[in-house]
């Protein structure tokens, strides 16, 4: 855009006077992250606000439903408590639709939370797995889970069951599903989130594939798996066993 | 300079943990009185994500950290000596303990207001009751929601947020603005039905020029964008780079806490701070701008940002 000289002129004015006038001198920043911790001191109108929430909410979550052998952290590419995540996912889908599942699957950004050392209550199940995701399947051809794998590759690893695979770059590789690798031409049933099932987390590639989805929330069904391990007299004792590792 | 390393030994104290008595956090805040400077003191949080109260105390290392009161008490005794405080949250307030599940965001907003925060942005989580449900726990909010790159015509959330706010704290007249995540493959469809995406780097160099033009002495961007990425993403370091008039973003999404403010060069040549605090509440983010007055009276716009201090554990 071509200025007018009167315009130009007012610029070159403004120009001056902000040279004339600033006095160069330079901001400072001072940076403080306060912890907030149990030594703090606390407001207790905030404890009285929340008591009547809390009250309520205490009866249903403060339940026990299992024992916890250590704490266990999410981590990539693989770890514990995904694994256990994920062998839930499986497990919980084979008996809610009666069928065997070769694969099952927990998004890393999923995990919300931890489960530490201890008794295991309903409401760190909520914290674990806050959302209302339902558990589906789908059968997926192997070229269609090879690229699902590839994503989980490229987003460092994500919670499996029923697979190991390495990832390099971001490619999967050496896929093996129930101790044999992975056809590109087999069909495969697969255990999911509706969430990643339609598309979430940038799973694109499973929105257009049907799936079977009978109303079982996750979060459900994890309640109900942790009291099944326990009813069966077990603790919960997950480990990581390279089910997801990189090539070299 | 002697300032500069009686401060530095301030700091390093702190760092040693007396932080946490009542007597050392306020000495932590006496800085040199110099008529020529106006203070602005930045409170901060991120991705809190419903942690109504503190983690139970566990075997875990959250065990005991975050909490509402403890927060507010804490904001309390810094606004009781600090004159120009300002209150910001960079969004995902909800989704991450029952009190979510089963109240849908009324604690959270409740005890937010309590806390009079001064501004919030939307981040994806906070679609997670629907947007009927943001419009609802939205009436017990005493702050706005600012956010200048969805476009909410004809759903539920039009006409609820703001692109951009001004407050006057003391001589210092502050430009917020807001922008949010992409939310298609991160947000069920259903749950941000018709809101539109805009980018981000666009309508927020378009808002800050905006309040740029409106004199504001410092524009601060509330960002629930990420703090950076491998790809090419768009992010706070993207925004930070590709900004002019951006000053400060207070980031949140990536739930990362970093160390210190990320410094970058923006356009005009001008420093873009971008800060981050964890998530759950387990920290508060304190950032004490001293801005030079000019001999015209007007705040020295920052031409280098000197940061100074480090995270207190």
């Amino acid at each position: 855009m071509k200025l007018l000289p009167v315009k130009r002129f007012i610029i070159i004015v403004l120009a001056l006077c902000n040279g004339l006038f600033a006095v160069s001198q330079n901001t400072t920043l001072d940076y403080n992250a306060y912890k907030i911790s149990k030594e703090n001191r606390v407001d207790s109108s905030y404890i009285k606000m929340l008591q009547p929430y809390k009250d309520s909410l205490s009866k249903q979550m403060d339940k026990v439903i299992g024992f916890a052998v250590n704490t266990m952290y999410k981590k990539q590419p693989e770890c514990a408590l995904g694994n256990l995540m994920a062998d839930c996912v499986r497990t919980m889908a084979e008996k809610k639709y009666k069928k065997t599942v070769d694969v099952g699957m927990v998004n890393f950004g999923g995990i919300r939370s931890y489960i530490s050392k201890g008794d295991i209550t309903i409401g760190k199940v909520f914290e674990l797995m806050p959302f209302d995701n339902m558990l589906i399947i789908q059968q997926l051809r192997g070229d269609t889970l090879q690229l699902l794998l590839n994503r989980i590759a490229e987003k460092g690893g994500w919670p499996i069951s029923g697979l190991t695979m390495q990832i390099k770059g971001n490619q999967a590789l050496n896929i093996m599903i129930g101790g044999k690798a992975l056809d590109t031409l087999a069909y495969y049933t697969v255990a999911n989130s509706d969430y990643i099932a339609n598309g979430g987390d940038d799973c694109n590639m499973l929105k257009p594939i049907p799936q079977t989805n009978g109303g079982y929330i996750i979060r459900d069904a994890i309640v109900d798996y942790i009291k099944m391990i326990t009813e069966q007299g077990n603790p919960i004792d997950a480990k990581t066993e390279k089910r997801i590792t990189y090539a070299n | 300079m002697p300032t500069n390393r009686r401060k530095f030994i301030q700091q390093a104290a702190l760092m040693g943990g007396a932080l946490l008595t009542s007597k050392s956090l306020f000495a932590s805040n006496i800085v040199p009185v110099d008529n020529k400077e106006e203070k602005l003191v930045i409170l901060h949080t991120n991705d809190v994500h419903s942690r109504l109260e503190p983690f139970p105390m566990d075997e875990s290392k959250s065990a005991g950290l975050g909490g509402v009161a403890a927060r507010a008490d804490l904001i309390r005794r810094i606004r009781s000596v600090e004159e120009n405080v300002l209150l910001l949250d960079a969004g995902d307030i909800f989704q991450g303990t029952p009190y979510f599940n089963f109240y849908k965001g009324e604690p959270e907003i409740k005890a937010m207001s309590m806390m009079q925060y001064d501004a919030s942005t939307l981040g994806n989580h906070d679609f997670d009751g629907g947007m009927e449900n943001f419009a609802t726990q939205q009436l017990h909010a005493t702050f706005p929601f600012i956010n200048c790159n969805y476009d909410f015509t004809g759903t539920p959330l039009e006409g609820k947020t703001i692109p951009y706010k001004i407050i006057q704290k003391g001589k210092i007249k502050v430009g917020i603005l807001g922008v949010g995540v992409e939310l298609h493959g991160l947000v069920p469809d259903k749950l941000y039905g018709n809101t539109k995406y805009l980018d981000p780097i666009q309508k927020a160099n378009e808002t800050a020029a905006l309040l740029q033009k409106k004199r504001c002495d410092i524009i601060i961007c509330l960002s629930h964008l990420g703090d950076k990425y491998t790809d090419n993403k768009v992010s706070d370091e993207v925004l930070a780079q590709s900004c002019y008039d951006i000053d400060l973003i207070i980031g949140g999404h990536t739930h990362r806490l970093f160390e210190k403010p990320r410094v970058y060069t923006n356009l005009k040549g001008n420093e873009t701070i971008v800060n981050q605090v964890g998530w759950a509440g387990m920290y508060l983010g304190r950032l004490d701008y001293n801005f030079s007055v000019g001999k015209n009276k007007k705040l020295e716009h920052s031409h280098k940002v000197i940061v100074r201090g480090k995270i207190n554990e």
